[in-house]
């Protein structure tokens, strides 16, 4: 398809020949397009609605959509869609936060286990496989009931269980590399192993790297709003999607709109996460 | 094949071993008095005292360790403190509305994901492939407990065809079985898609192809049980998602099993049950991928030579 | 693949069929109520919850009764006298009683159930009320004992009727399976206690009385109000209460099914740590009674379905002040009540509260935020909450809890039954009922005196002060009185329902 040798190209011409194989591919581009959705609500929240999402109106309350409240109001007459706008702020701190400390801790770990030798990655491996057996929810259930609820355990607990992925990935990568002619090569020339690592490990690694962590992102959105659905994550009157779908429970039959758009909001944010990290895959698959 | 097997079956009491620690320090971890923690808030100053003795409290950290996991083989989890029955008790007792809860939702799943999935291998790039492939990627992104929201609002309560409460008749399985098999069979129908796609363009199906079988019996008897790799997989290897996925469709529907005993023993604070739902539930997952490892290498050789 | 579903069709259909044997006894008949919250305790003295009260009254009876009118009738005793002083009484007790477990029913059965409330070694939850004005129960003779008490008690009979006045086998008691395993002299029998499933409840073939109710009793709970309505919807289950608000208008227009409502006994309030620095300055406590609507909070959070509460005393009291209205809404004058007490910035508390009442703390974190309160609400489950509501001071200081959301119904029991508890300063938590350690003594005065006093209209004049008194330090932030509101399907009948949610219905009748 793509044949151009893009080593012959300058480096402004190969980043633009990057962004536009990567826009034509379909996932890359609408997942691209929905995630920056949600970003460009987060970011232009204020904007967008004139409502407060913490602002009780006690005399409307459970209100169905209208022109003055566009999704309706909540159990305490709050602006559903105001809540669920300035909800997206809340996510995106979620995903980056998490995603950053996972791979921050992950990330090294695998490295480390791929150049050490093989008791040191054995034991490395074995803590992350222990780590791994746990489902999500359950090691982030157990973490909650140690530290407590809210809104930093929840970050710390889905982190935690989510640096496993990453160890065995870039241990899996650097295992693969450091085989490579080239990186022997500078290990006999004398090259010390923080440059090899920096140059030549993290370099090469950096697109299943990125791949990974849009899928992450996917999961921590979704085990983020399940713990604040169950009531173990962040803690009212903050408008988090999981949170504001709880209070849906009560009314069942009576209204279904405080539930019914947060979890679209939920849908539509991890969908563009996982068709973009589907996309991006699918293009470094090819560029092999 | 033999040396496989038993290089897998070896590393299971290590991963049990290390999960059984982390469960441990996790308990031992919290602030204040372990023993009254243990004892509940409600209990006597006396019973604190046994829980003390009981736990080994005044012994050093490793000696506690070896107690509870010795007490934790034979079964003795220690006693709920909501209820002061033993643990093991509590779970036995709603297990099997999880086991049962979570085999549905594996046949649904597999009944609709595989020939989903095949149905999108043949049709490749075309539009039954393209429903397909929306469909499963959606499946994947949903959160499973506003779907069971959306089907309680209008099953149960607005058009009453469905029972909101408990577990008694067939009736209520329908809801917390579709809402737990959606996420499976996203993965399965994927997963049986792209492994058809590799089979079918292998060699010996060109061959059958050639020698003058026809298209339909090429593919339900040949692909097909190459499409027992995604189902394994899935189902044993992937486990462990379909415990976290039970916790919350347990939660949502009052199921009562293990998912909700796990998460109203958060609430209630009441650390034996946290404690061993947490273990027991963490064995089975790590059970059932040793399963699922020494199935796949029966089914694919390849995979084998690690 | 294909035998697999089909054995497990045949699996599947087999439980159902056994499941749908099960679950209708074709000929016995049976009652299922749905309540919000699970029984606390088999053991009646042990718990003080309107709730479990429900579930152990079938099951259990004291000296005397509440008839249906609201009056007292024998029940365990056949008669009683008093002396001239009214501190001494005589009952002459019913003979050829049994308790469930089969011991005999007789003087020194009374004699055990009261000794083991006033003894302070035991704690058990209810002894409270005896305590407060029992000094001693004594036998007489095989079926007469007389009781000395400390102080009159215009409620004594009333006392008796329930609680821990209820008779308990002492058999049980010593065995210590009483909490678990309910056993008393009533006309049911527990069959079965499913932990956090159900209670299920027979008719007691041995019952020394009349008993015209169904062959069975099965309490259920659910803490979630929209399972409560479809059950009751559904025809699942007979009764639920008490109706969660905002399904009382889908319910009334179910043709089949009757809403009860009436005016209840429960206030509901959030409690303030006249510890916590701030709470401590009456000022200060004003300020958040002045800043809670509590017109929009009924309308908000109990639909209309209760009213807000102007006083301590509920309206359903003989004494209960009407006129009483300290704190009208109005933020201007909260904002500087809170400056002239050096909080024009407002300051940050803690409230407990239990998941039923979740929303109305967060209806108050919304209200309060106006006056620069930033209120923290802890949601707690109903052990972690009974802990930290009546921690003692030290322990509510080491918590940080400075407020608790909670109520308390004292029924028919009357007004000291109802002050006493919150606002004596002999009731302080963990002891009584008194959260925020509230202690003024023109207060326990006012109570005091009120307590042993006759005569109608001076009791009424003293507690009406009382109530004056306690308004203006604010110890609590008053919120509504809660309407008593149950709902059951067209064919049930016979059921009572005393003020503060004890629904009776050991004589329904269902057709």
């Amino acid at each position: 398809m793509n044949s151009i040798d893009t080593s012959v190209l300058s480096p402004r011409s190969r980043s633009r020949h990057l962004i536009s194989t990567l826009l034509a591919n379909p996932s890359i581009a609408i997942g691209g397009a929905l995630v920056l959705l949600v970003v460009l609500a987060a970011a232009l929240a204020p904007l967008i609605t004139h409502w407060d999402p913490v602002e009780q109106d006690l005399l409307n309350t459970l209100q169905a959509p209208s022109a003055a409240h566009w999704f309706g109001t909540d159990d305490y007459g709050r602006d559903i869609f105001s809540r669920v706008i300035y909800g997206a702020r809340i996510t995106l701190f979620e995903v980056s936060l998490s995603v950053a400390i996972s791979m921050v801790i992950g990330i090294p770990l695998g490295i480390i286990s791929g150049l050490a030798g093989r008791k040191m990655d054995a034991l490395i491996m074995w803590v992350m496989d222990i780590i791994f057996a746990f489902p999500g929810i359950v090691l982030a259930i157990l973490i909650v009931s140690v530290l407590g609820e809210g809104l930093t355990n929840m970050l710390i607990a889905i982190s935690l269980f989510s640096i496993p992925v990453y160890a065995r990935l870039s241990r899996n990568l650097t295992l693969g590399l450091k085989n490579m002619e080239y990186i022997e090569a500078a290990h006999m020339l004398g090259v010390r192993y923080p440059r090899i690592i920096t140059h030549y490990i993290l370099r090469n690694s950096i697109g299943p790297l990125i791949v990974q962590s849009t899928l992450t992102a996917g999961a921590v959105v979704l085990s983020a709003a399940s713990l604040s659905f169950l009531g173990l994550g962040v803690q009212p009157p903050m408008p988090e999607w999981g949170t504001m779908m709880s209070d849906g429970r009560n009314f069942l039959g009576l209204n279904i709109y405080v539930s019914l758009f947060p979890g679209l909001a939920i849908l539509i944010t991890v969908l563009g996460f996982n068709v973009l990290g589907d996309g991006l895959r699918d293009v470094m698959d090819k560029r092999l | 094949m033999k040396a496989y097997v038993v290089k897998k079956v070896l590393s299971l009491p290590l991963i049990i071993f290390g999960v059984s620690i982390i469960v441990f320090i996790a308990i031992r971890a919290l602030p204040g008095d372990p023993a009254r923690l243990m004892a509940g808030p409600e209990a006597p100053q006396e019973a604190v005292d046994s829980m003390r003795v009981r736990l080994g409290l005044d012994q050093p950290l490793p000696l506690q360790y070896v107690r509870f996991a010795a007490e934790a083989l034979h079964g003795n989890l220690g006693l709920s403190l909501q209820s002061q029955r033993p643990v093991m008790t509590e779970i036995s007792e709603r297990l099997p509305y999880t086991l049962s809860l979570a085999a549905l939702a594996y046949l649904l799943a597999i009944a609709i994901g595989v020939p989903a999935g095949m149905t999108g291998a043949i049709y490749r790039q075309r539009i039954p492939d393209q429903i397909v492939m929306v469909l499963t990627i959606a499946g994947a992104s949903i959160a499973n407990f506003w779907l069971a929201l959306l089907a309680m609002n209008y099953f149960a309560v607005e058009l009453g065809w469905l029972p909101l409460l408990g577990a008694d008749s067939w009736k209520n399985y329908i809801m917390p079985t579709v809402t737990l098999a959606i996420l499976p069979m996203a993965m399965i129908a994927r997963m049986t898609r792209s492994s058809m796609l590799d089979v079918l363009s292998q060699d010996y199906i060109r061959t059958a192809k050639a020698k003058g079988l026809s298209s339909a019996s090429i593919n339900w008897k040949h692909a097909l049980r190459n499409a027992l790799i995604p189902i394994v997989t899935i189902v044993a290897l992937n486990f462990g998602s379909l415990i976290g996925g039970a916790v919350v469709t347990e939660s949502v529907f009052n199921w009562p099993g293990i998912g909700r005993l796990l998460v109203d023993s958060v609430r209630y604070r009441d650390y034996p049950v946290i404690q061993g739902v947490t273990l027991v539930a963490v064995t089975g997952v790590v059970l059932m991928n040793l399963v699922g490892e020494i199935l796949i290498g029966l089914l694919n050789p390849k995979i084998r030579f690690d | 693949m294909e035998s697999k579903n089909k054995h497990f069709k045949v699996l599947t259909l087999a439980g159902c069929l056994l499941a749908s044997m099960a679950s209708t006894s074709v000929f016995a008949s049976q009652l299922v109520i749905m309540q919000n919250e699970p029984p606390r305790s088999m053991d009646p003295g042990n718990q003080t919850a309107t709730f479990t009260g429900t579930v152990l009254d079938p099951m259990y009876e004291g000296l005397t009764r509440l008839g249906d009118d609201g009056k007292i009738i024998p029940a365990l005793a056949l008669s009683w006298t008093s002396d001239d002083s009214g501190l001494n009484w005589t009952f002459t007790l019913r003979p050829n009683v049994k308790f469930h477990d089969g011991t005999p029913f007789n003087a020194d059965a009374v004699v055990e159930n009261f000794q083991r409330h006033l003894n302070t070694q035991r704690g058990l939850a209810g002894s409270g009320k005896i305590r407060t004005f029992i000094q001693d129960v004594k036998k007489k003779d095989e079926l007469t004992v007389t009781f000395q008490l400390k102080k009159i008690n215009p409620a004594f009979l009333t006392v008796l009727a329930s609680g821990p006045g209820l008779m308990v086998s002492p058999k049980a008691d010593k065995a210590g399976s009483i909490n678990n395993k309910a056993d008393g002299t009533g006309p049911y029998k527990l069959v079965q206690y499913k932990s956090g499933e159900y209670v299920l409840e027979q008719k007691n073939p041995d019952y020394w009385g009349k008993s015209s109710g169904p062959d069975e009793i099965k309490w259920t709970w659910s803490s979630e109000p929209s399972v409560m309505n479809m059950a009751l919807q559904s025809g699942q289950v007979d009764i639920i209460n008490p109706v969660p608000p905002q399904f009382a208008g889908m319910l009334k227009n179910n043709a089949n099914v009757n809403l009860k409502q009436s005016p209840g006994a429960a206030v509901f309030w959030v409690d303030l740590n006249t510890q916590s620095k701030a709470l401590s300055d009456v000022r200060v406590r004003q300020a958040l009674n002045l800043a809670t609507d509590q017109q929009a909070l009924v309308k908000a959070i109990m639909f209309g379905y209760a009213q807000p509460a102007n006083s301590a005393l509920a309206p359903v009291d003989p004494n209960y002040d009407k006129a009483l209205h300290d704190y009208p809404y109005d933020l201007q004058k909260a904002k500087d009540l809170l400056k002239a007490a050096g909080y024009a910035d407002g300051f940050p508390m803690s409230i407990a509260v239990q998941a039923p009442d979740a929303r109305t703390a967060q209806v108050l974190q919304g209200m309060w935020s106006k006056i620069g309160v930033k209120l923290n609400v802890r949601q707690m489950e109903s052990g972690v909450w009974t802990k930290a509501a009546f921690a003692d001071g030290k322990e509510k200081a080491a918590q940080g809890t400075d407020a608790v959301l909670a109520s308390w119904s004292s029924g028919l029991y009357g007004s000291d039954l109802q002050l006493r508890p919150l606002y004596h300063t002999s009731s302080f938590a963990p002891g009584g009922a008194n959260l925020g350690f509230f202690s003024d003594k023109q207060t326990d005065d006012l109570i005091d005196t009120a307590a042993s006093t006759l005569d109608d209209a001076k009791r009424k004049d003293l507690y009406f002060q009382a109530q004056k008194q306690i308004s203006g330090l604010a110890p609590q932030v008053l919120l509504f009185y809660q309407d008593d509101l149950y709902a059951a399907r067209k064919n049930i009948s016979g059921v009572v329902m005393q003020p503060g949610g004890q629904i009776v219905v050991r004589d329904a009748v269902k057709q």
